[in-house]
């Protein structure tokens, strides 16, 4: 709409512009449909070929797995846990941004979000798709693994309902499921623009099916409106009980080191730091490859750099938390746990662990640091390396060393730990590069809405009044 | 509306507004004068549009509450029956009803069943997916989910009369407005 | 059994024995056998154990022809899937061990102890329990071989009928028999008809591990060839000079029974014995010690003389000459221990282990007898039917061979080119000898290099009979046809002495026409058949005199220093190597370093420091112009300076097993002083090699594990075990549940009984079919034991003490491992058992993670898709046996719970105490581990739950463990009390 380019830009409230540039609807439709629209650039085929080999290390690994048998890990008695899960938790952590995003900034009316959040949600569900591969493929026996479901048969087993590895079978799928649909729901309006401005057969025909007749009328916008808000309203606490399920697997054991109390909120706080930080690592690339400076801002980065901040100083006080409670309890197993990561045969981890998750960060606390996009890019990369060592110290030393000495013993990985864990990424990347080649990665019909012209009481649409 | 296509009838009016203030006070203004089945169409949702419109409150609510309740019921009882009448097994000397640790899945069960209850619900409501409508026989109506704002009214709407209702909504502000049918 | 030609058959085409069955097998067979030798993997391990499935499966399962009877039930009652129990003899040198045998259909396929023999006592040991996978191991030599090439037995046979020709005329000159030593009247009747017949031929015995120093010390003093006996069961105060006579020496099992019924410190009454060890290597024995010196074993010597010296200063008459410098001792020890011996005249017992020379077991006898010991806690019995070695004989035997004087060498068993004395060089002398023949187990390093290898019958094929070390009379009845065919030991040997080609049955029947004497053979012989044993049959003391003869101490040598240390050479727990291919034993921790799959240089931690040497770093021992290269391992307690190796490692070419573990340190070994000597270098060559341990961490970190005090603490606070947890038991927030009614099955631990010997752990692998992983796996923690011994050291690192601690899964109620099974896998029965579903199990492992013990063991590979059929055969066929993938760990041996169960409903009573005995259980020689209903007020594990020393592990964390464990104590001498009561650490 013409009248829009001439104005400020500036939202009552006088904050400054979420969307920088001042387009009208019509450019903001353009830029993001066309990037999907236009001849596929050749840097996309060499980054999906480089994803896709790495996914067949993936399948790969799992391939010889399934054939050997879980000893070509590096477990051993006691540590039987390794990789495999240390990666699952890593990836459902990931995950939480996308959702968090979505659900819980949207129920706090963050209008920024609109921005990232169709971007953070599909790294949300491709993050997630690679977590539920490793619990899967950990077991002994991977062509039972569907035991778990409580699946009806003539011999009445039924699963153990109390077991957390259970809960984990049912909360992280629904949350898949939920962020799914709560994604998709988001799409369809653009979905319909695709289909509208469809020149070719297969894309009329592909995104007719796809936007379901969607028309825009208000008489829809009424119920969408309302099923996106129950949405967000009922993944707003699945994000926050997802991690805290997974956390559970840990504390509901007896092992020292596991079995604490502050593990859920201490694992929420530490998936949405990871979570954040794979987000703005992508969003960083992203804009720049697709010049969506503008739409994506670096007071959108900061913002994220803040919960950064944030949620980085809650697991540092977690860290600092459990060592207290260790020396307070006066339980001996505890405390030897506590000083044996820090000091122990893992320290090197332990002190990675703290260098990534709590001294990094502190960097955001200055204005300059937290809008500069290398050093956020650095910084969110180590966080996310630091966020995955953590989970090693966790599952790994307490397991190494626990009640009795005489079943110490020490872990390390082979190289098919390795390579499934590398492998993983190439499905994420495999995944991602087919999101931004061929859906919106930013959500046109929400950015739309949050346009100064957007508001009916805006000053350029008043003549009628 | 449908399934008088075929005798190319009239299906009905599409105006197009300039920008959603213009939208609103046309909605404001057709709902006035008495008009039933019109719809406004924009990119993205518009604040007050259902009062200006005078629409109800959607029920998707009532639908998705009785889904959860479905679904946590339905998981409760799956933890009680499997673990205390189906098959009793005695498991680190718990209780067989051990309801604390039956809460997990409880709540994610009643999460999935409502995430689905609304989606479906809100595609049903809007008698989606419906592929095909008479008001995409316009070319003009594709602006409607990029930058084009549009008041549609009813071929059988009880006001409707082609003459009357286009004139009125010209009135109102709309441009190049067109009749719908088949073409 | 009454049917000659029963067998049991695997096919149709097998039952028919067609060509294509015998080819396919055949083939299989070489295949297989191409892919032996190369670094021991799992793979390779699995792969080989393939290959015994040629004759093996033709064997199939096949009754011995002659009348052998059943320990239980008679043969006419065979129910198919109902075990039955045969006793026979396993021997061992000079000893003989009563067992029992469990047969399936025929098929042997556990060991336990014959309760009524004196030497085992209901009980066994490692070797007795691995005997079984021994006679099935797929390496066995299964053909006579003649110059290398494939022969049969009639072909021996004939070359025997030639030589007798030649040699009846010269009445056996350049003749000579090398045999091991043996104690059999059937045996000995044989040689003594060999000798008569061949009055010029020659007859040597001998053994790497033998009593020789013992019986030349009897006779030197007593003049008669006398069989020491000990009685620890009288002894208050022991003193053993070097001797492990709880795990290595002769009749170990009779000694720790009898030790650890001296041992109970629970009834105020009686008192508890004190056990004074000196030695250079941490033994079995030393970790038992109230007080143990660490001292070099050539040291012993002067020490034996200093403490003689100190007691008869204590005015008892003690002849000789005793001018020792014991100015490096530690007297107060010595002073300590001389007033414990004055003071328990009649009640103590004074040891030299066998390694120590003549010299010492002289002291150590004339000390029992002026402390009025002998005839109380030692006595002395005839040795008939005995032959022990000679060193001297055999270095004589080995001149002539090289002289050329010998132009047919018969070597019986024993395996003299591995393990005769490096300096003695017997392969050259063997090259000497126009006509050599070998009978042995495996085709072996002798086997090579003689012109005949005939293959030997297992024991558990073979009829023969024994004698015990006390002189009780056994018969070895076989409990399965010969595999392959070969020929029992009493067979060859009469070949030899008669030229006559018999049946084993008839010639131990002859025999035994002149021990059951009086009529009523055939009964008689019933009864010894069933009893496995002659009753009664016991020699009765002899008293003895003593003429001593002026006895002068040894001269202190050279002192020891980084560059002369002293070289120890003790049996392992491959004996001398002759269970070198035994996989069980191989796996099975040792009791002290808890290696398993190869031996090492042991160092005290001081040397290894000075030495600057690390755990596993390769080392060359260099004695003279001898090298021998192996690896490191630091231990605590062993004696600075010294160097201790373990024997029967380093074979080549006898077995998928054996082959290339370890290093063989018989090549230092040296006929003047064959078990330790000074004058020995380390030096590194850099290299590293993979150890596979089982315990890294050796302390308890001051956690209350093995809660151990001294007797007086123990007297003065009864509670001490249960009060060494701080914090309260944790309750739960569910109501407990109700175990109240029924079996409730539990277990105690007696760890002042518990020695580490490891028996437990065999016989739980032979029970329930546990595979073994290799050293690779082992390495990685994989090893499958469901009952591990844990071993602890106390106190300083250089001269600590050990504690021993068997855990299983200890049964908790409360079990932490059953919640968090996402597909409950592992349940708890209405028997307080948990058990484990192997087929529901997916292999979370969440459950091994969760439990506190670390108990549970999980098949990281497919470790028994691959096995032979003769290791099928020794499986148990009431256990599963688990694949790929599942968890698995102790059931309580929840087969022989249903067995039993199922007995007693068909006799309509309950199950009586005592009547189900676990493996564990059953082969514990001290009885440290019991078994029963909880619920049952009298029985004895019950009882045992009520002593005060009773405490559960970790059982502050509410998982209500049904094993307990009673703690330890030790009796140090209060006189030492204050240098050494060390609490556990």
């Amino acid at each position: 709409m013409s009248k829009g380019i001439t104005d400020s830009g500036i939202i009552p409230g006088g904050e400054a512009p979420l969307i920088e540039k001042n387009p009208t609807f019509g450019s903001i439709t353009e830029e993001i449909s066309r990037i999907t629209e236009r001849k596929t650039p050749g840097v996309w085929y060499l980054a999906l070929g480089a994803a896709v080999s790495l996914m067949f290390v993936l399948f790969g690994s799992i391939g010889y797995l399934v054939f050997e048998g879980v000893g070509i890990w590096g477990l051993n008695n006691p540590v039987g846990w390794g990789w495999a899960i240390i990666n699952f938790v890593w990836w459902v952590g990931i995950g939480h941004a996308g959702t968090l995003i979505s659900a819980i900034l949207f129920l706090l009316r963050q209008r920024w979000r609109t921005s990232i959040n169709r971007f953070a949600e599909a790294m949300t569900l491709f993050a997630v798709s690679c977590a539920l591969i490793f619990p899967a493929i950990h077991v002994g026996r991977i062509w039972v693994v569907y035991w778990m479901f409580p699946v009806p048969n003539q011999m009445s087993m039924w699963p153990n309902f109390r077991s957390p590895l259970l809960w984990d079978v049912f909360a992280v799928s629904t949350y898949f499921t939920a962020s799914l649909l709560f994604w998709y729901t988001g799409l369809i309006p653009d979905l319909a623009t695709f289909r509208d401005r469809a020149k070719t057969k297969i894309r009329k025909i592909v995104f007719g099916f796809l936007s379901l007749g969607w028309r825009g009328g208000n008489r829809q916008w009424k119920h969408y409106e309302l099923a996106y808000l129950i949405l967000a309203g009922i993944s707003t606490p699945l994000v926050l009980s997802v991690h805290s399920v997974v956390s559970t697997d840990f504390a509901i054991s007896i092992l020292p080191g596991w079995h604490t109390t502050i593990f859920p909120p201490y694992f929420v706080a530490g998936a949405i730091f990871s979570g954040f930080a794979m987000v703005v690592t992508l969003t960083i690339i992203a804009r720049k490859l697709f010049h969506l400076e503008h739409i994506i801002t670096v007071s959108h980065l900061e913002k994220m750099n803040k919960i950064m901040l944030l949620t980085g100083m809650m697991v540092g006080y977690a860290y600092s938390m459990e060592f207290f409670i260790a020396w307070y309890s006066g339980n001996i197993y505890e405390q030897f746990v506590f000083i044996n990561r820090a000091f122990g045969q893992y320290a090197w981890a332990y002190w990675i662990m703290i260098s990534c998750n709590v001294l990094i960060p502190q960097m955001f606390w200055f204005k300059k640091l937290r809008r500069s996009i290398p050093v956020m890019f650095i910084a969110s990369i180590l966080i996310n390396v630091g966020m995955w060592f953590e989970r090693f110290v966790i599952v790994v030393t307490s397991l190494a060393q626990d009640f009795l000495p005489s079943s110490w013993d020490y872990y390390s990985p082979t190289i098919w730990d390795i390579s499934t864990f590398v492998g993983s990424f190439g499905l994420f990347f495999t995944l991602f590069l087919l999101f931004i080649r061929f859906l919106p990665m930013i959500s046109m019909s929400e950015v739309k809405g949050v346009l100064p012209q957007a508001d009916p009481h805006h000053a350029g649409g008043d003549r009628h009044e | 509306m449908s399934e008088m296509v075929k005798q190319n009838k009239i299906e009905g009016i599409l105006a197009e507004f300039p920008d959603p203030a213009a939208l609103i006070s046309a909605a404001e203004k057709m709902r006035d004068a008495g008009y039933k089945k019109f719809d406004c169409h924009s990119p993205f949702p518009i604040h007050g549009m259902d009062k200006a419109m005078g629409l109800k409150r959607s029920p998707l609510g009532w639908i998705v509450g009785s889904a959860a309740l479905f679904g946590t019921s339905a998981a409760l009882g799956l933890q009680w029956w499997t673990s205390t009448v189906d098959y009793r097994l005695v498991i680190s000397g718990k209780p067989f009803f051990s309801f604390q640790a039956y809460v997990p899945v409880t709540f994610a069960l009643g999460v999935l069943l409502s995430a689905f209850a609304a989606l479906i619900a809100m595609l049903v409501l809007n008698g989606l997916p419906r592929l095909h409508h008479p008001i995409f026989y316009s070319d003009r109506f594709a602006k409607s989910s990029d930058d084009g704002f549009f008041i549609s009214i009813e071929g059988d709407d009880p006001k409707f009369d082609i003459e009357k209702t286009k004139a009125f909504l010209e009135s109102i502000g709309g441009t190049n407005s067109e009749i719908l049918k088949e073409t | 059994m009454e049917k000659k030609d029963k067998k049991y058959w695997l096919s149709l085409d097998h039952l028919h024995d067609t060509k294509g069955y015998r080819r396919n097998l055949r083939d299989r067979y070489h295949e297989e056998n191409g892919e032996t030798g190369g670094d021991f993997t799992r793979r390779s391990f699995l792969g080989i154990m393939g290959a015994s499935l040629a004759l093996a499966g033709l064997a199939g399962c096949r009754r011995p022809v002659e009348k052998i009877v059943p320990y239980v039930i008679m043969p006419e009652e065979v129910i198919p899937g109902v075990p039955q129990y045969y006793a026979t003899t396993m021997s061992l040198g000079t000893s003989a061990y009563g067992i029992i045998v469990e047969s399936h259909e025929g098929r042997p396929t556990k060991i336990e102890g014959n309760p009524k023999h004196p030497s085992t006592l209901g009980s066994a040991n490692i070797f007795l329990e691995a005997a079984i996978l021994g006679l099935y191991d797929p390496d066995r030599s299964k053909k006579v071989k003649h110059n290398g090439a494939e022969s049969a037995y009639n072909d021996f046979i004939s070359f025997w009928r030639e030589q007798e020709l030649k040699f009846a005329a010269n009445k056996g000159e350049g003749l000579a028999v090398i045999s091991e030593s043996f104690s059999s009247p059937t045996l000995m009747r044989l040689r003594n008809d060999f000798l008569k017949k061949y009055s010029n031929a020659s007859w040597v015995c001998y053994e790497p591990i033998s009593d020789e120093n013992n019986h030349k010390a009897v006779g030197q003093l007593t003049g008669r060839p006398l069989q020491p006996v000990y009685h620890y069961d009288k002894a208050d105060v022991v003193l053993s000079l070097d001797a492990d006579f709880l795990l290595t020496e002769n009749e170990n099992i009779r000694a720790a029974r009898g030790f650890a019924e001296k041992r109970k410190p629970d009834d105020n009454k009686t008192d508890m014995n004190r056990l004074y060890t000196a030695e250079s290597a941490f033994s079995v024995t030393g970790s038992m010690a109230d007080h143990r010196l660490r001292i070099s074993s050539a040291d012993i010597g002067r020490l034996a003389f200093a403490i003689a010296d100190a007691v008869r200063k204590r005015g008892l008459n003690i002849p000789g000459v005793f001018e020792t410098d014991i100015s490096d001792f530690n007297k107060e020890w010595i002073e300590a221990l001389a007033d414990d011996l004055n003071g328990a005249k009649g009640r103590s017992l004074i040891i030299a282990g066998s390694r120590q020379p003549i010299r010492v077991h002289q002291i150590a006898m004339i000390l029992n007898e002026v402390l009025g010991n002998i005839g109380q806690t030692v006595t002395y019995h005839n040795a008939n039917d005995a032959i022990a070695p000679d060193m001297e004989a055999l270095k004589s035997t080995i001149a002539k061979m090289k002289s050329g004087a010998i132009s047919t060498l018969i070597i019986l068993g024993g395996n003299p080119v591995y393990n005769a004395p490096a300096d003695l060089d017997f392969a050259s002398a063997l090259s000497k000898c126009e006509n050599s023949v070998h009978y042995s187990d495996y085709l072996d390093e002798t086997s090579k290099l003689t012109g005949w290898h005939i293959p030997r019958a297992h024991f558990l094929e073979s009829w023969s009979d024994a004698r015990a070390l006390d002189g009780t009379l056994s018969v070895i009845q076989p409990m399965i046809e010969p595999l392959y065919g070969s020929p029992s030991d009493t067979e060859l040997y009469a070949l030899l002495a008669s030229g006559r080609n018999q049946r084993g049955y008839d010639i131990v029947r002859e025999t035994w026409q002149n021990v059951l004497k009086g009529g009523e053979f055939e009964k008689k012989w019933r009864k010894v058949l069933h009893d496995g044993l002659l009753a009664d049959s016991a020699l009765p003391n002899e008293i003895i005199k003593l003429n001593v003869a002026a006895i002068e101490s040894p001269k202190s040598e050279k002192e020891l220093s980084n560059d002369n240390l002293e070289l120890n050479f003790y049996s392992s727990k491959l004996y001398d190597g002759r269970f070198a291919n035994n996989g069980w034993l191989q796996e099975l921790p040792d009791p002290i370093n808890k290696l398993t799959w190869g031996n090492a240089a042991l160092l005290s931690p001081k040397t290894a420091t000075e030495l600057a040497v690390a755990n596993g770093e390769i080392v060359n021992i260099e004695a003279g112009s001898a090298k021998l290269e192996i690896p490191v391992w630091i231990s605590p307690g062993q004696a600075d300076y010294t160097v201790a190796v373990a024997l029967g490692y380093g074979r080549g070419g006898i077995g998928a097993v054996a082959d290339g573990v370890g290093a063989n340190a018989y090549l230092l070994s040296n006929s003047n002083n064959p078990s330790f000597y000074r004058g020995v270098r380390l030096t590194k060559t850099g290299a590293v090699m993979n150890m596979a341990g089982t315990q890294d961490h050796g302390s308890m970190h001051g956690r209350p594990i093995v809660r151990e005090a001294t007797l007086n603490e123990y007297r003065s606070n009864p509670e001490f075990a249960e009060e060494m947890v701080e914090h309260p038991p944790l309750k739960s927030i569910y109501p407990e549940h109700d175990y109240s009614q029924g079996y409730q099955w539990g277990m105690v631990i007696d760890l002042n009984a518990c020695i580490g010997c490891g028996a437990c752990t065999i016989a739980c692998q032979s029970e329930n079919n546990i595979p073994i992983v290799g050293k690779l796996q082992v390495s990685k923690g994989r090893e499958m034991h469901w009952i591990r011994n844990d071993r602890y050291y106390v106190g300083d690192e250089n001269d600590p003490k050990i504690v021993h601690m068997p855990v299983a899964c200890q049964q908790c109620e409360n079990a932490p491992c059953e919640s968090v099974c996402p597909v409950a896998a592992t349940v708890h029965d209405k028997e307080g058992l948990n058990n484990m579903t192997y087929t529901r199990c997916i292999g979370t492992r969440y459950c091994s993670n969760n439990c506190p013990y670390k108990v549970r063991r999980f098949n990281f590979f497919n470790y028994t898709g691959k096995y032979a059929e003769t290791i099928r055969m020794a499986q148990n066929p009431d256990v599963t046996v688990r694949s790929r993938g599942v968890m698995e760990k102790c059931t309580f041996c929840t087969q022989r719970l249903n067995r039993a169960k199922i007995k007693a409903r068909q006799e309509g009573r309950t199950v009586r105490d005592g009547e189900i005995q676990t493996a564990c259980e059953q082969a514990c020689p001290t009885r440290a581990i019991r078994f029963g209903n909880i619920n049952d007020p009298d029985s004895i594990v019950t009882a045992m739950k009520k002593i005060d020393r009773n405490y559960a592990l970790l059982g502050e964390f509410n998982v209500r463990p049904r094993n307990s464990y009673l703690a330890k104590i030790r009796n140090p001498n209060p006189k030492l009390g204050k240098t050494e009561d060390k609490e556990t650490g």
